[in-house]
């Protein structure tokens, strides 16, 4: 096995284990947690597939702010550590349906992609067209480039705006009124 | 031919101008105290009012700005651009009459309600003027976010608050779906660029095939087609009905630009492909739409089927399009004809709808608003005379240029069952008519000085677009994509 | 991924092992070392020195979910930025622009959420 088929299984068990907790423990606070090691792993695999910048992403933006988000959304609930419920409601079956089938998609895909299926791994590792440090450089000059992505980029910072005041609009105190 | 200029800003000018604004104006908003937001709300058409001007002035232009990948712009303005700008604008303009009057006194008067507007109309433009699935995607959110947060204004509402949740939570859905066919898209061809997709697709790519697929159930959710119409009776009953009147123009005519655009300028040699899927989500919009409204005690949830079916009623002027893109222009004057009978149909909801406490907004309620007010109820019959499509009304030419189209194209069954269809929906557009002329009852109304204005224009519109309705046919018939140039890099 | 790309990572990978090692050791240290007589006051949760009232799970407050999300915007904004800054060198003064454009955008964002008392905790 090579370095990189290690770390690709490392990262996978702990991916897989904590999604596995996420959606199997009682208490929400936990499982908001095994999903910040879910998420971490994630990004793992982005560092693996040569996006750097997704990794980057991935803990900034989910394992930083998402997931602290989320935690906050669950400290607001009102029977906080109740873990009297089970995950379970009564549609487990279908969920499970579904996500199978999705996987099943997934599996096949793959497989028909990449056979034989032993190089699923490593087959597709071929270096993209562009070097690692560069696709983040380029990336940074599209963002400004008046000949490429200049106008998505300012019109994001608007729809930031947008959900800014937004949120302030349904969620602030009702110091005013 | 058109060279541009890599930075061609006249193209988004009213677009900067609108964005400029809306910051400007939360700024002025915290100096205005509160009880006196109405300051913000006119003020709102200090941006709106030139925005409109500078768009006027862009008809009949071609240009694009931000040129990018394969020497296409990012955006374009074109005649089809110019002309739904136009319909988002008068729309904005209109609903900040409506709204004044209407969110003081719900209770709901902040400043944040008009700014939200202004943003979601600057998305609503870029859906028209978008050249590229990206900016597409993000003109989708700009426009939807405001939207939502809009529907559950009424903070202290259960109602408001349950329509924002189904609105955000379906909306996500939609968007995943349609970011997931960007993906997929661009796995197909290496790129997002419309013009450039249409020059490297590959027509036996399953790829592309599924990617079309998701940017179709993406749209649809947009613009309320079945099956995925499900959000709109509930967004619609809870939402403050000035917001609806806003959303239930804008938003749709915003989706029918995007699904237009892409399918006009991305995948038009996919026609014989997406036809059929277009004729059975209009069979069935106009169907489903048609037929539970029927059912619908709440004016409000009667309106949103009706805006249901309406979305049918436009995509045949789509389906018609894969094989003529003229087409497009019956769809284009349907969207023009129905801004204004929409937009009055709700003036007349507003007026009956009593804030204390959510009433006034059964079918029953307008039982005897014909003795009190007479001429708000006839304003009414005559919206909803245009709503079924009856002569001398705006809705009937719509109707006229879409069937017409569909039959152009050979549609023939489609525009039977849009005609059937028509014939099912006098039954719960005439009932509040009947309620109001025919029957006694307690029905009042309140009718302030922003909402009659709305009134005069709405009807005066509707009378025009139903007696001559050839010069504005000839408008949106030039601004189909046939007219349009292609966009060429230029130095 | 070569190999070339991995040792580019290498120092992450070590940090990512080795950071855990840091917080643990003193609490194991502290156990192994330290003299264990438990009795009921020392077992008590300590919060800052007052005695505990009721449950510590309790429900917040929503000023944090704002504070929350205006935290999301904010660090989207840092992403946008990151790779820019990656770029910096290569970049005109055209780029000055955009990028102050940007954050200025999102400044107004901040200063009208603190004008609107979000940022107070209260």
């Amino acid at each position: 096995m090579t370095s990189q088929q290690v770390i690709f299984i490392i990262l996978a068990v702990i991916t897989l284990a904590s999604g596995l907790v996420v959606v199997t423990n009682r208490n929400l606070f936990h499982a908001a947690l095994a999903m910040m090691l879910s998420f971490f792993g994630v990004a793992g695999f982005y560092v693996l597939l040569e996006a750097p910048f997704l990794a980057a992403s991935q803990l900034l933006v989910y394992i930083g702010a998402i997931s602290i988000l989320i935690i906050f959304a669950i400290m607001m609930t009102r029977r906080l550590m109740s873990t009297d419920e089970s995950p379970f409601n009564s549609q487990w079956i279908a969920a499970l349906f579904g996500t199978l089938l999705i996987g099943g998609l997934i599996i096949f895909v793959i497989v028909s992609v990449f056979s034989p299926f032993g190089d699923i791994i490593i087959a597709n590792s071929a270096p993209p067209s562009l070097a690692v440090q560069e696709s983040t450089v380029l990336l940074g000059r599209s963002f400004v480039d008046p000949d490429q992505y200049v106008i998505p980029f300012e019109i994001a910072s608007v729809l930031l705006l947008g959900a800014l005041v937004g949120s302030i609009a349904i969620a602030r105190p009702e110091k005013e009124s | 031919m058109f060279a541009a200029p890599t930075l061609n800003l006249w193209v988004i000018t009213p677009l900067i101008i609108l964005t400029v604004w809306a910051i400007i104006l939360m700024f002025i908003d915290l100096f205005i105290p509160a009880g006196k937001k109405q300051w913000t709300g006119w003020l709102t058409l200090v941006g709106l009012i030139p925005a409109l001007a500078l768009t006027l002035m862009q008809w009949g232009q071609t240009g694009g700005a931000f040129i990018a990948e394969g020497g296409q712009p990012m955006v374009v303005v074109d005649n089809f651009a110019t002309f739904l700008n136009t319909l988002y604008l008068l729309t904005g303009i209109l609903a900040v009459f409506i709204s004044v009057s209407y969110i003081r006194d719900a209770g709901l008067e902040r400043g944040e309600y008009y700014f939200l507007m202004l943003f979601s109309i600057v998305g609503m433009m870029l859906m028209g003027m978008a050249n590229d699935l990206i900016l597409i995607f993000l003109a989708l959110e700009l426009l939807s976010i405001p939207l939502y947060i809009l529907s559950g204004f009424d903070t202290g509402s259960d109602t408001s608050e349950e329509s924002a949740l189904k609105y955000f939570l379906l909306g996500a859905f939609s968007s995943a779906f349609f970011l997931f066919g960007i993906a997929l898209t661009y796995g197909a061809t290496g790129t997002t660029s419309l013009p450039v997709i249409l020059d490297t697709i590959s027509l036996d790519d399953p790829l592309a095939l599924a990617a079309l697929g998701m940017l179709l159930v993406g749209f649809a959710f947009k613009v309320g087609a079945v099956p995925f119409h499900m959000w709109t009776p509930d967004v619609y009953e809870g939402a403050p009905t000035s917001v609806v009147a806003f959303m239930s123009i804008g938003a749709k005519v915003a989706g029918f630009a995007a699904l237009m655009r892409v399918l006009g300028q991305g995948f038009p040699m996919w026609g014989e492909l997406w036809q059929p899927a277009i004729v059975v989500i209009s069979a069935l919009t106009m169907i489903v739409g048609n037929f539970a409204a029927v059912r619908q005690q709440n004016i409000k949830r009667m309106l949103a089927y009706s805006g249901i079916a309406n979305a049918g009623y436009i995509l045949i002027g789509v389906a018609a399009s894969a094989t003529d893109p003229e087409a497009i222009s019956a769809s284009l004057y349907y969207m023009l004809a129905y801004l204004f009978t929409n937009i009055g149909a709700f003036a007349v909801v507003i007026a009956v709808e009593k804030l204390d406490g959510q009433k006034g907004l059964l079918v029953e309620d307008y039982k005897g608003l014909a003795k009190r007010h007479l001429l708000l109820s006839l304003a009414l019959a005559y919206f909803m005379f245009s709503l079924v499509g009856i002569p001398l009304t705006g809705g009937f030419t719509a109707k006229f240029y879409v069937f017409g189209a569909g039959v152009t194209a050979g549609l023939y069954w489609l525009v039977v069952i849009g005609a059937i269809t028509s014939v099912v929906s006098a039954f719960y557009y005439l009932r509040p008519v009947l309620y109001a002329f025919m029957y006694e009852g307690p029905a009042v109304a309140r009718v302030s000085r922003g909402l009659m204005f709305v009134l005069v224009v709405a009807v005066f519109a509707t009378l025009v677009f139903g007696i001559f309705p050839g010069p504005w046919y000839e408008l949106a018939s030039q601004a189909t994509f046939g007219n349009v140039a292609t966009f060429v890099a230029g130095g | 991924m070569t190999n070339e790309v991995l040792q580019n990572w290498q120092f992450i990978f070590i940090f990512v092992a080795l950071s855990p090692i840091f917080p643990a050791a003193p609490v194991i240290l502290n156990r192994l070392l330290g003299p264990q007589k438990p009795n009921a006051i020392k077992q008590q949760t300590y919060e800052c020195g007052i005695e505990t009232v009721g449950d510590t799970w309790i429900q917040f407050k929503v000023q944090y979910y704002i504070y929350a999300l205006i935290f999301v915007v904010f660090d989207i904004e840092a992403v946008f930025l990151f790779p820019i800054a990656a770029a910096w060198g290569l970049l005109g003064l055209f780029a000055v622009f955009e990028v102050a454009l940007f954050i200025i955008i999102l400044a107004v964002g901040l200063y009208y959420a603190w004008n609107r008392g979000a940022l107070e905790w209260f």
